[in-house]
């Protein structure tokens, strides 16, 4: 694992606007960054990174499938009571997922280890899928970069075929697609899945979270009355459940992706949850419910929110003292503690490496620097090449 | 465990990925054609002329004619409109591209390429609209036929095509909205958090 500097494609700014690549420079800052790339072997590649994110899915597949029975797990993971039945049944029916990303601390050497498992509303997809992959096309292309250089990247491929089994599976042939208003990344990403579903052969139809409508029948509703279906939503299920129309989620019998039993993923308490069912686990880092603090035996631990996204109100404790600390709005429903375990930093930047699933199959992975050991929304994204 | 297979996607359709009038057009028109709903697709013919709508019907000359005015309205109703003619041109190709007049300004617009007819026998009304098509090696459209809104309808050499209603008419309102605004309210309270460094998506 190289980190090797490239000089930039000439006219990539004016190809962003062609592709529709809105938010490759976010509030005057680079978001996409492809002055440097980093270079992976094959076999760092295979066995370090693909195999254990294709296990560590199927193990969280049985944290779902405990926590989903118990009662008493679903009040540890902070899921209302309202929809634990929801959860359970749509575990019991198989409802199909989408895709899921895992995010690593890896060095290049020795065993990934799992940060945390983004299994509901996952971004810097349209930058993986897509992007990245005509970066290297176009630099090998123009002989900047060996011609027999691969990139662990099949995820549009994939998203395309899984689109397809989805639509098969619900006998549907439209979606609706959704994001909040305001936010370029969000709206991009959510486009990126509808040029997919486009390219399966579905009919795709886009409406903002904040215009759903309850119609009299039950039913969630677009902007032009017409029922929604089923609907992807890149907005966290721990929202929908505490938001107005929650009430409504069971009667509305909508296909969601991510299925609902993705709750139980998308959450931290997933994280002292596997270390219990698979201990000592190579890719896993020993995690920690509040209450069970006392059997830590580590001195640097990572707070985290149960609910939270983009390293917000994440801490780092060393001897019960906060040494590092990164403000949010999250919290409220409480924190589960990891063993602390830093990124590997080239020169100043410390690198997150997140691998992709789509639905059980490891489908790529992106990376994302940062000038701090916690990697934020702010962090820059860099391509990267198998050589 | 190595294996010789590539591990990326094999091939990715360029054109389609590149975002449909790349350069945003001041207004995108909505599929303005209504359908009396009678099974799933309907069959429907585009014509480049009123003289090639008339050599197939003969007898419904007169209604090839008034369809095509219509579209010819609906083209400049609900076509594409960009602030610049090299906006337009870069979509749709040299030359394809003329001023259009109307009480917002004046604007650059592609020339209607044909109209699409549908039902034309019917007793109880045909429905017609405007198809436009590019000429620009750099567009999507190149030689397809386009709705007003950017729906794709296939190759330009295929002139007879089963359409989904669905791209025909507004979708059907099965549903009576009672109230709206139930989802996003999480976004809000968190967001009054937010600096402004934040990007704000909800993603993670």
């Amino acid at each position: 694992m190289l980190r090797i500097s490239i000089p930039e494609r000439a006219n990539w700014k004016r190809k962003a606007e062609e592709f529709g690549f809105k938010f490759h420079t976010m509030h005057g800052e680079a978001y996409w960054d492809e002055s440097a790339y980093y270079q992976f072997s094959l076999e760092q590649i295979e066995k370090d990174l693909e195999a254990p994110t294709e296990d560590i899915h199927q193990m969280c597949l049985e944290v779902v499938d405990k926590v989903a029975n118990s009662q008493e797990l679903l009040e540890k993971f902070q899921i209302p009571e309202l929809f634990w039945q929801q959860i359970a049944d749509s575990w019991q029916n198989q409802d199909p997922s989408l895709y899921s990303r895992l995010d690593f601390a890896y060095h290049g050497k020795g065993p990934a280890k799992l940060y945390e498992n983004n299994a509901d509303t996952p971004t810097s997809l349209y930058e993986s899928g897509f992007w990245q992959w005509l970066w290297l096309e176009e630099q090998v292309n123009a002989g900047k970069i060996a011609k027999q250089a691969d990139q662990f990247n099949s995820l549009q491929e994939k998203l395309v075929h899984r689109l397809a089994a989805i639509a098969k599976h619900y006998d549907i042939s439209q979606m609706h697609f959704a994001c909040c208003q305001d936010t370029d990344e969000d709206r991009g990403t959510v486009q990126y899945l509808q040029d997919c579903a486009k390219e399966s052969g579905l009919d795709n139809d886009f409406v903002f979270i904040e215009d759903i409508g309850l119609a009299d029948c039950g039913s969630f509703s677009d902007l032009h009355d017409t029922k929604i279906q089923t609907l992807f939503k890149l907005y966290p299920w721990e929202f929908m459940q505490r938001e107005e129309f929650g009430q409504s989620i069971k009667n509305a019998q909508v296909n969601w992706l991510e299925p609902i039993w993705k709750s139980i993923l998308s959450n931290k308490a997933l994280m002292p949850m596997l270390w219990k069912l698979f201990p000592n686990h190579p890719n896993l880092l020993p995690a920690y419910f509040e209450d069970e603090l006392a059997k830590a035996t580590e001195s640097k631990l990572v707070k985290k929110p149960l609910f939270s996204r983009e390293g917000a109100n994440i801490s780092v404790i060393e001897n019960g003292k906060t040494v590092l600390h990164a403000d949010g709005p999250y919290g409220e429903e409480g924190f589960i503690y990891q063993a602390y375990y830093p990124l590997p930093q080239f020169g100043n930047n410390h690198t997150l490496i997140g691998s992709w699933l789509v639905n059980d199959q490891a489908a790529g992975i992106s990376l994302r620097e940062d000038s701090s050991p916690i990697t934020q929304d702010m962090s820059r994204y860099l391509p990267h090449i198998i050589l | 465990m190595q294996s010789n297979k590539t591990k990326r996607s094999k091939s990715i359709n360029l054109s389609s990925m590149r975002k449909s009038f790349s350069v945003k057009p001041l207004a995108l028109g909505v599929a303005a054609i209504f359908l009396s709903a009678c099974g799933d697709e309907q069959e429907a013919t585009v014509f480049t002329s009123v003289d090639e709508c008339t050599n197939a019907n003969p007898e419904f000359a007169e209604k090839c004619k008034t369809a095509y005015e219509e579209a010819v309205r609906e083209a400049e109703r609900t076509g594409p409109k960009y602030n610049t003619q090299s906006d337009c041109e870069s979509e749709f190709g040299n030359n394809q591209c003329r001023v259009v007049q109307n009480d917002s300004g004046s604007f650059f617009m592609p020339f209607m390429a044909g109209y699409m007819l549908s039902n034309i026998m019917s007793p109880r009304g045909y429905y017609s609209q405007p198809m436009f098509t590019s000429y620009s090696r750099y567009s999507p459209y190149r030689n397809r036929w386009i709705g007003a809104d950017g729906y794709d309808f296939g190759d330009q050499r295929s002139r007879n095509m089963r359409v989904s209603e669905k791209a025909l008419k507004p979708k059907p309102t099965v549903t009576k909205t009672m109230s709206r605004g139930g989802f996003g309210s999480s976004v809000r309270a968190k967001s009054s958090w937010g600096s402004s460094s934040k990007k704000g998506g909800w993603g993670g």
